[in-house]
């Protein structure tokens, strides 16, 4: 295996950048004789891809480079990777299209040219054995082995340009900051020191104090927090209100302004457990964080993988050039009387846990919660992103499912 | 002993009415400082058994263990079942009853 320097950031060096100004877009668009349609978790991989996200990832990877990456946790150049980014195809379409490596694909998305990929690969992988690898587990109850089953039997490879940058819709458009702008903004910010906090919630104290905590422990200058955006499941929080809540907290003064900024991640969480928080590492570290939060059970799911699972992985790796700050979970105390850190409250029995499932119980039973827990604006801010993007509801249900507004939009671009 | 997973029926004020009429009031907990809940108690075989008939609850099993995210409805018949058996041991009965 070579050995290179996983602590630089960007991951690898460099921060990938392939995305083309329309007017050349249109350019390279002509080229491509060949248009394959994608679907929407296909176009926000290839955005994480373009802007430079998944740096030093270029494109949809190949045979060999998904092999090291679920055998060897590694990109085939040595980089630490741990999920395969991958492009399912059917054999059925290949033939239809009559795909053959060499080709340049114009891939459209929502009816319009979106990218081109330079077609070098078109393979198979053994998708019981990608599950084992990256999830440790073939139970197709997993949500990531059913996303890896559900693919198709064959896969594309081959690097990706961005062509037709398309609008980030309102009220995402605030929150979209891809790595080069936000580490321009950081820079003229003065941040110097700036701490992840990954989320796919509505928060409670739980998380504001995790949040905090790691502020200090990391001594930054900013909490970033990047909101997973993508696939979601009837009863989540709705997007909309994730975004807008993280955003309140610092509006409202819970962060005091400059300490805190709200971003998006436009992926589809796969639950991975340990390997989706080395992912998550590297994604944050390319945004320009030096280091990352990890709480207690960490992009988990059921029981797959033990609650600091995530914690102990990062003693197995080479130093990835982002700070990890791992901690344990927050509760509510009532001898103390307040939202406590359970490394520090001897109170084990009195306490009383909370997430954001029991939050959401709390919520969905016409139940305010107290403010020790959610902060009352976040409460009033839940329910209002219901009525206005959740057709009533600010839980995910078929109508928004089926009627909700894009978080992107393609411009129309005639090639 | 055997382990136990609360479905926790959080007290709004149509809740507490029917238990302080009921006499009941006093079947709740209090939670999180200024919070009331039933935890109506379950154990493994009762937990599969709902979760398995309502595929849209969670069972907390990194934080809480306790089955969360039951539909209204469903907890609102659990809960008066509750105060009319006077007892929280409901889930036998509630489980034959769907």
């Amino acid at each position: 295996m070579t050995e290179v320097n996983n602590a630089l950031s960007p991951h690898g060096g460099k921060l990938v950048d392939r995305v083309l100004e329309p007017a050349k877009g249109r350019e390279k668009a002509k080229k491509a004789k060949i248009k394959l349609p994608i679907d929407g978790s296909r176009a926000t991989e290839i955005m994480s891809i373009a802007y430079g996200f998944f740096s030093p990832v270029e494109g949809f990877m190949g045979h060999k480079e998904v092999d090291s990456v679920c055998k060897d946790m590694r990109l085939t150049s040595g980089y630490i990777w741990s999920i395969p980014i991958t492009f399912d195809i059917s054999e059925s379409e290949i033939k239809a299209k009559g795909l053959k490596e060499g080709d340049t694909l114009l891939l459209t998305y929502q009816n319009q040219p979106f990218a081109t990929m330079e077609l070098e690969e078109i393979f198979s992988y053994d998708k019981t054995l990608m599950a084992q690898k990256v999830y440790g587990t073939t139970e197709e109850k997993h949500p990531g082995v059913k996303i890896t089953y559900a693919c198709k039997d064959r896969f594309l490879g081959g690097k990706i340009t961005l062509i037709n940058p398309p609008k980030i819709n309102p009220p995402f458009d605030k929150y979209w900051y891809p790595p080069k702008v936000l580490r321009q903004k950081a820079a003229e910010l003065g941040w110097k020191k700036m701490v992840a906090h990954q989320t796919r919630n509505v928060p409670h104290t739980g998380h504001e104090w995790l949040m905090k905590g790691a502020w200090f422990a990391s001594s930054a200058d900013a909490v970033l927090v990047s909101c997973v955006v993508g696939e979601k499941r009837a009863g989540d929080y709705i997007d909309e209100a994730i975004v807008l809540t993280h955003d309140a907290l610092g509006q409202t003064g819970y962060f005091r302004k400059g300490t805190h900024l709200t971003s998006i991640l436009l992926w589809d969480m796969r639950y991975a457990g340990p390997k989706e928080a080395i992912f998550h590492a590297i994604v944050r570290k390319n945004l320009g964080c030096t280091h990352h939060m990890f709480g207690r059970d960490h992009a988990g799911v059921g029981t797959y993988y033990s609650p600091y699972a995530a914690h102990e992985i990062f003693s197995q790796v080479p130093d990835l050039g982002i700070g990890s700050v791992l901690t344990l979970e927050w509760w509510y105390c009532p001898v103390c009387g307040e939202v406590t850190y359970s490394g520090l409250c001897g109170h084990d029995k009195e306490s009383q846990a909370f997430s954001g499932t029991l939050i959401r119980s709390i919520i969905q039973d016409g139940v305010k919660p107290p403010r020790l827990i959610f902060r009352p604006e976040v409460f009033d801010l839940v329910m209002e992103s219901g009525e206005k993007y959740g057709f009533g509801s600010p839980f995910v249900t078929s109508e928004y499912l089926a009627k909700r507004n894009p978080v992107i939009t393609v411009p129309a671009m005639e090639v | 002993m055997a382990e136990i997973y609360p479905i926790n029926i959080w007290i709004n004020e149509e809740r507490l009415s029917k238990l302080q009429r009921a006499g009941l009031a006093d079947m709740a907990e209090e939670a999180f400082a200024g919070l009331k809940k039933l935890a109506v108690p379950t154990n493994d075989k009762q937990r599969d058994a709902i979760l398995k008939k309502y595929p849209m609850a969670k069972f907390d099993s990194a934080t809480t263990k306790s089955i969360e995210l039951l539909p209204r409805e469903v907890k609102d018949k659990i809960f008066d079942m509750v105060v009319a058996k006077k007892t929280l041991d409901v889930m036998d009965s509630f489980l034959a009853s769907i």
